[in-house]
Formats: structure tokens, sequence, C-alpha cells
């Protein structure tokens, strides 16, 4: 008997281990139908990006608005200003800052940083 | 005897205890416990302390926002051309799809029959999500859906007075106004559509039926009476008008729209911008079927793109 329960009590170990290995190792949970606002900050980024330059098309600022609620962020024109100065001060993706100094400077958000993309590229 | 048995005993606990560990242990115990600590490992891991979700990609997210986000990967296209960079996008919204292109032209077919592209911004993340996929050889359910809505409208010009207010009205007669209304004429553009009898009501008929008690079916057809979806139908009644679209029940056709009316109201039919107003107004009576039953006379309208 003793025989069995210290086989039982080693198997349980090994197994608990092996288990918690395989669910979080190999086989995490993964978590679908997430909200926009988990995003991770990059996509958030690049998702203001791509609005921005759907902007430049359009010009429609409230049409952009709209689709920038879906990232759940409290307030839009701040949003648009922050991913604008980190593409700046980060100097990334150089080629994809006019578009958003001209879509922040629409939300009323031109701040002085900003001012030499927007005049390098001529946006009203 | 009993010595010799004695000796037997100890010499197997000698043995036993000799023997290594591995071999000391019950397999079968070993087995099942493995299985019940296995099992309990994973429940920890997957239900009691999962992995915190961080650093979530567009393919995690909820389908109509994983939408929203192709869309705008699309729109973006539109405004810079740049194909590498729309599919460095595309992959991270469906890695597990095989071609990301062909999800995009799905993904756009779901769209248009969500009424996504009754909006002005729909439509237009549809038609750069179609410009896409079209580049890249793929087709989807949207190719025939916005093609007519895609249509450029023209530009016309329409000379409307300027409407001059009347004085109020005072408590004491006055003599008339010496200013009389004036109709100064200027210049007013608005866009329309090409024509305002692109489409023409064809053909109206009646029927009675129980199970589609006071329906307006409308059918929007081509020249040769292909269905066109996504066309705006208009219907207007006394206190008020609703708008409904061909081509939102694809089992009944493209062409096919439909709106129920209340009884004893009369309504006028249009396509507007597409069409003229009908002159025949569609009255919700109270009707007889075959079968004896009291039912609301249903209408069946045929619009035909007028060739």
């Amino acid at each position: 008997m003793l025989r069995f329960l210290i086989s039982l009590l080693i198997g349980l170990m090994i197994g608990l281990a092996l288990g918690l290995y395989l669910g979080w190792v190999p086989f995490p949970v993964e978590y679908v139908n997430s909200p926009a606002a988990a995003l991770d900050q990059s996509y958030k980024d690049d998702y203001t990006v791509m609005i921005a330059n759907a902007w430049l098309q359009d010009r429609d600022t409230e049409l952009a608005r709209s689709r920038l609620r879906l990232l759940e962020v409290e307030n839009i024109p701040q949003h648009v200003q922050d991913v604008t100065e980190r593409y700046i001060t980060g100097s990334v993706f150089i080629d994809e800052i006019p578009a958003l100094v001209a879509l922040s400077d629409a939300l009323g958000r031109l701040t002085p940083i900003m001012l030499p993309y927007r005049q390098a590229e001529g946006t009203p | 005897m009993t010595h010799t048995n004695h000796h037997n005993k100890r010499a197997l606990h000698s043995r036993q205890r000799n023997r290594p560990l591995w071999r000391r242990l019950s397999w079968s115990a070993l087995g099942v416990g493995m299985m019940i600590g296995i099992a309990t490992g994973l429940y920890g891991a997957w239900v009691v302390n999962p992995v915190v979700e961080v650093n979530t990609e567009p393919w995690q997210l909820a389908e109509p926002i994983r939408q929203e986000y192709m869309a705008a990967i699309a729109l973006s296209f539109g405004h810079n051309s740049d194909l590498t960079k729309a599919l460095d996008r595309l992959l991270v919204t469906s890695p597990h799809r095989v071609d990301p292109f062909q999800d995009l032209a799905d993904t756009a077919c779901e769209l248009t029959q969500t009424g996504y592209i009754a909006t002005n911004g729909g439509l237009k993340a549809v038609r750069s999500m179609k410009t896409l996929y079209q580049l890249q050889g793929r087709a989807g359910c949207a190719d025939t859906f916005i093609q007519l809505a895609l249509q450029p409208t023209a530009l016309v010009q329409i000379e409307l007075p300027t409407p001059t207010a009347l004085p109020l009205a005072t408590k004491t007669p006055t003599p008339p106004p010496l200013v009389l209304p004036t109709s100064t004429p200027f210049t007013f553009v608005v866009p329309t559509a090409e024509s305002m009898s692109q489409f023409v009501l064809v053909n109206v008929s009646t029927y009675c039926n129980s199970a589609q008690s006071g329906w307006i079916e409308v059918y929007v057809q081509g020249v040769n009476g292909e269905g066109i979806p996504g066309q705006r139908v208009r219907v207007r009644w006394a206190t008020g008008e609703d708008t409904f679209y061909s081509g939102l029940k694809p089992e009944k056709g493209w062409a096919y729209a439909d709106f129920t009316m209340t009884l004893g109201v009369a309504y006028t039919l249009e396509m507007p911008e597409r069409s003229e107003p009908s002159t025949q107004q569609l009255v919700a009576t109270p009707c007889t079927t075959e079968q004896g039953t009291r039912a609301i006379t249903s209408y069946r309208a045929i619009y035909r793109l007028d060739g």
C-alpha cells in the first residue's frame, strides 16, 4: 500500500509540473475576441497611422475621429498627438510622420515639435 | 521448517531493499498519478492562473474590430500604394489563413452584407479593400455588390431662387409691404446622380398571402433583368419615410428588398435620385387569401435600369 501511495505521489508531482509547463509554455491560453483597447501599443500606433493616411485622402476629420473611436481611447486628439510626437521623437517611420502631423493639426493639436514636418509637407 | 520460512522472508526483504528505487515503484500508480497531475497542471495553467493577455495582435481582435482594422489597411494602401506594407499588415490580421488577400476579399464581402456600406465612410473603406484585392487578382461578392453604388456622380448646377422672407405679421393692419419677395437667382452646386430616372418602375402587382402580409417586395434589375444589389429604395407615407436596400437577403436574390406596411397606410415608392417617385400609391388594405384567411394586401414592384 505504501509502495502504491508513494508511486501515486511521485506521479502526481511529475504530472503537475508537466501540465503547468505545457499550459504555460507550448500551449498557453490564446485570447480571441479581444477589444481593440487590448491591442499592443505598436498596433494601436499603426492603426492611427493608417487612419491618418485615409484622412489625407478625404480630409474628413469627423470620419477619422469615428474610425479612431475603435481604439477606445478617452481623448482622440490627445492620442493622435501622443502617437505623432512619439514617432517624431523616436525618429521611426519618418515617412509616416507628415500624415500624422496633418491629422493632429486637423484635430487642433499642432505642437511646435510637429511644425517642421507640417512645413515640409506643405499641409494646410 | 519454521526456520526455513523465516530465513526466506529475511532474504526477500533484503532483496527488496537492495533493488533500485524505480524497480520498487508501482507503475500503474505512477501512471495514474501522472495523469491526474497533468490534468491538474493544465487546469491551473489554463483556468486558475492563465497567461496574462498582453501584446494582443490584430488577429486576436473580435471579428467586427478585425474587419475595421483590415479596412484601415486598405484605406492606407489607397493613399501610399505601398503593397509590401499592406501585405505585412494583412498578415498580422490573419496569420492562420493561407491567402491574406482572399481573406480581405471575403471580409469586404461580409461587410457589404452587414449594411456597412450604407455610410459614406464604409463605402469608401470597402472600395479601398476592393481595389487592393482586385490588384492581386482576387474576387469577392463585394465586386458586384457595390458596382453601381460606386458609379461617379455628376455635378450639375441648379438655379435656385433666393428665398426672401415676408415681413412678420403685426397686430395693426399695415399697407402691403413695399419690398416684395424677389427671386434673385444664384448658383448652388449640389451633387446628384447622373439622371433622375436611371431606374423605371416597370411593374407593380398585388397579391394576398397570410405569410407575407402587407409586404412591399421590390426587385431592382439591370437592363437584362439581372439583380442589382446595394440599391437604395425609399418608401414615404403621410407621417414618415424609411429606406431599405436591395441584396440584403441574398437567398431571395440580389435584386430583392422588402418593407412591411401598416394596415390602412398609403405609401409611395422611389429609388432616391435614381427614379421618379411612384405615381401609384400602395395602400395597405385588408384582403382574403385563397385559403380564406385574412391578410393585408402585398405589392411586388419591379424597378429596371433604363437602357
